[in-house]
């Protein structure tokens, strides 16, 4: 069964329909399963007894800040990295006794070509490591878009094109998993709302499994069914996107110079109502519907200054629940200690 | 998993195929074994030099047996074959399509001296052809028979095991410029002084400079192995050193 998708490239449209026509559900699921992976590099612990798993037939997000272990994770998960304790699985098989590996999982690290060879025939070498007909580069090729390029020296290419050769060279096996570190890097718009379909269109058309790395949230946002966030190589949260956000469930923000006779008349049960920060006359309140509050003030007859909806969007959420786990924090900019640039 | 490895095998051939570096090499050993054979040849008989005239034995052994110079070349092919993986991060590539690593360098050493077999007999031939244009124009083509032809059957079969050698240092070092700099000086310089110092001379015939030489040398001045033994010991360095790179250096982690 091939990706016979009907994505050829980055040219915008209406790629979503497009896209999903092409309905192949041939595969046997793959569930990825990774348990307790610890590794210290030196003394530093990159990643810190981390659980998770990665559903088929969804595109899951692994976020987190730079340094928090997410490419060491990746690579412990496809036996690059030995992990000093815990395992990665692929439905209960870990990467290294996979029968054939690249038939299995593709995965795309990062942008590793020998500059002088072209992406083509760098296709080529891995078509012959895998057992798979030579006919199949050029066709992963098209694939991501990089057809008309394939003859030229990869050397050349912009960073976009090495993304879409490292995207080609993981599908090359056709795989039930993709496992992408960073795809997004160095793709410009239009690429990115390509890839962004493109990863959609594998999981929820085809019924792979997707996991895709990014320390943006907004990155993912879009794409992402699922998200499994990381901060100092420890699992910070995993869940639907759809959780997180309810985990952010929207307040209503009030302003009123009878602050005080307000907070008495929204008192209930379920409901939290706190002073705001910044403004004297603020109230924040959760768990009671906008609608409610402004009925209950002028059933009070208390008079408003401002009603509104505050919802902390998921980049704030993910920013509270990642805060502090940077593994190199720059200094505030107004102060001259800088202490370092994050690295993944 | 037996299919496993002609498959590797036949990756080797297309990285080593798709790029330039086997070509350049080439090259570089064709044009400095004709060039040596055109200097041998053309300093044949002369007394100053030291080397016997055209026709003798001694000329004839020592004009076939400059291939064998190229071995520098061949072993740094050998070297790339492995180093480039590091250098060029495709090691990442290389390790997911085959996790088992110690299949990977397997692969490497069959290919590349499966790829050397030809390439060694080119570099032979330009040998034995410009010795027998110029000696022959110099009144006495060398028959191509005899120890002639063991001469020129060690020198080939030096080649092949050098870029063996290559590969297997290659695992070992990972590093593709420190590799081919330590093999240098190592070569020509280390080995200079151990032969050349009489406390450690006697060691000089079991280091890979002296198997080669007993491989090709057409003078017993030195203390030197059979050419059989001094092929097999080449070989066996190359393959401890592929050994102990799979075990020390690939299996470390790919970062």
């Amino acid at each position: 069964m091939r990706l016979d998708g009907a994505v050829t490239g980055p040219a915008g449209g209406a790629e979503e329909d497009e896209i999903s026509s092409a309905r192949t559900l041939a595969r046997d699921p793959v569930r990825v399963d990774v348990s307790s992976l610890t590794k210290n590099f030196g003394s530093v612990r990159a990643v810190d007894d981390l659980s998770f798993t990665v559903e088929p037939g969804q595109v899951t997000g692994f976020l987190g800040p730079n340094g928090a272990g997410k490419t060491t994770t990746l690579r412990m998960a496809l036996g690059l990295i030995t992990p000093d304790r815990g395992t990665a699985t692929f439905n209960g098989t870990p990467y290294a006794s996979l029968p054939e590996p690249m038939r299995q999982v593709g995965a795309v690290l990062e942008t590793a070509f020998h500059p002088a060879r072209s992406g083509l025939n760098h296709l080529r070498v891995y078509c012959r490591a895998t057992g798979l007909p030579v006919s199949r580069a050029a066709e992963v090729l098209d694939q991501v878009g990089l057809g008309p390029a394939g003859k030229r020296k990869a050397g050349g290419y912009s960073l976009g094109m090495r993304q879409r050769l490292g995207l080609a060279t993981a599908l090359l096996g056709d795989p039930a998993v993709l496992v992408l570190d960073e795809p997004a890097n160095g793709l410009d718009p239009e690429g990115i709302q390509w890839l962004r379909g493109f990863l959609r269109h594998l999981a929820h058309d085809q019924g792979r499994t997707v996991l895709v790395s990014s320390h943006l949230l907004s990155e993912v946002e879009q794409t992402a069914d699922r998200v499994v966030i990381v901060g100092a190589g420890k699992l910070v949260r995993q869940g639907s996107l759809a959780e997180l956000r309810a985990g952010s469930a929207g307040s209503v923000l009030v302003r009123s110079p009878q602050s005080a006779a307000l907070v008495e008349l929204l008192r209930s049960t379920g409901t939290t109502v706190s002073a705001t920060d910044g403004t004297p006359d603020g109230v924040t309140v959760t768990g009671m519907p906008i609608e409610e509050v402004g009925r209950r003030a002028f059933a009070g007859g208390i008079e408003l200054h401002e009603l509104r909806t505050h919802t902390s969007g998921l980049e704030e959420v993910y920013f509270r629940l990642t805060a502090g786990s940077e593994q190199y924090a720059a200094g505030r900019p107004d102060t001259t200690t800088v202490t370092g640039q994050g690295a993944s | 998993m037996g299919a496993v490895i002609p498959r590797l095998v036949r990756a080797e051939w297309t990285k080593l195929l798709t790029t330039r570096v086997w070509i350049g090499l080439l090259l570089g050993s064709c044009l400095m074994v004709g060039a040596f054979a055109t200097l041998f040849t053309a300093f044949a008989g002369n007394t100053d030099s030291g080397i016997a005239p055209v026709g003798t034995s001694d000329y004839e052994q020592l004009a076939l047996a400059v291939s064998a110079n190229a071995t520098i070349l061949f072993i740094v092919l050998g070297i790339i074959g492995t180093t480039q993986e590091y250098r060029h991060r495709t090691a990442t590539p290389t390790f997911l399509a085959s996790p088992h690593r110690g299949r990977v360098i397997i692969a490497k050493l069959v290919a590349y001296a499966l790829a050397a077999v030809p390439m060694a007999l080119l570099v032979i031939a330009v040998d034995v052809l410009v010795v027998s244009v110029y000696a022959g124009a110099k009144g006495d083509a060398p028959s191509l028979s005899g120890d002639n032809l063991r001469v020129l059957g060690g020198a080939w079969a030096a080649l092949v095991i050098y870029t063996v050698i290559g590969v297997g240092v290659g695992a070992l070092l990972r590093n593709q410029v420190g590799a081919i700099v330590g093999v240098l000086v190592y070569l020509f310089v280390v080995e200079g002084i151990i032969s050349s110092i009489p406390a450690t001379q006697g060691a000089y015939k079991w280091l890979p400079g002296g198997a080669l030489e007993s491989m090709t040398a057409t003078f017993s001045g030195t203390d030197l192995l059979e050419p059989w033994q001094g092929g097999l010991l080449l070989l066996a360095y190359g393959l401890v050193a592929a050994v102990l790179g799979t075990l020390l250096a690939v299996r470390r982690d790919v970062v």
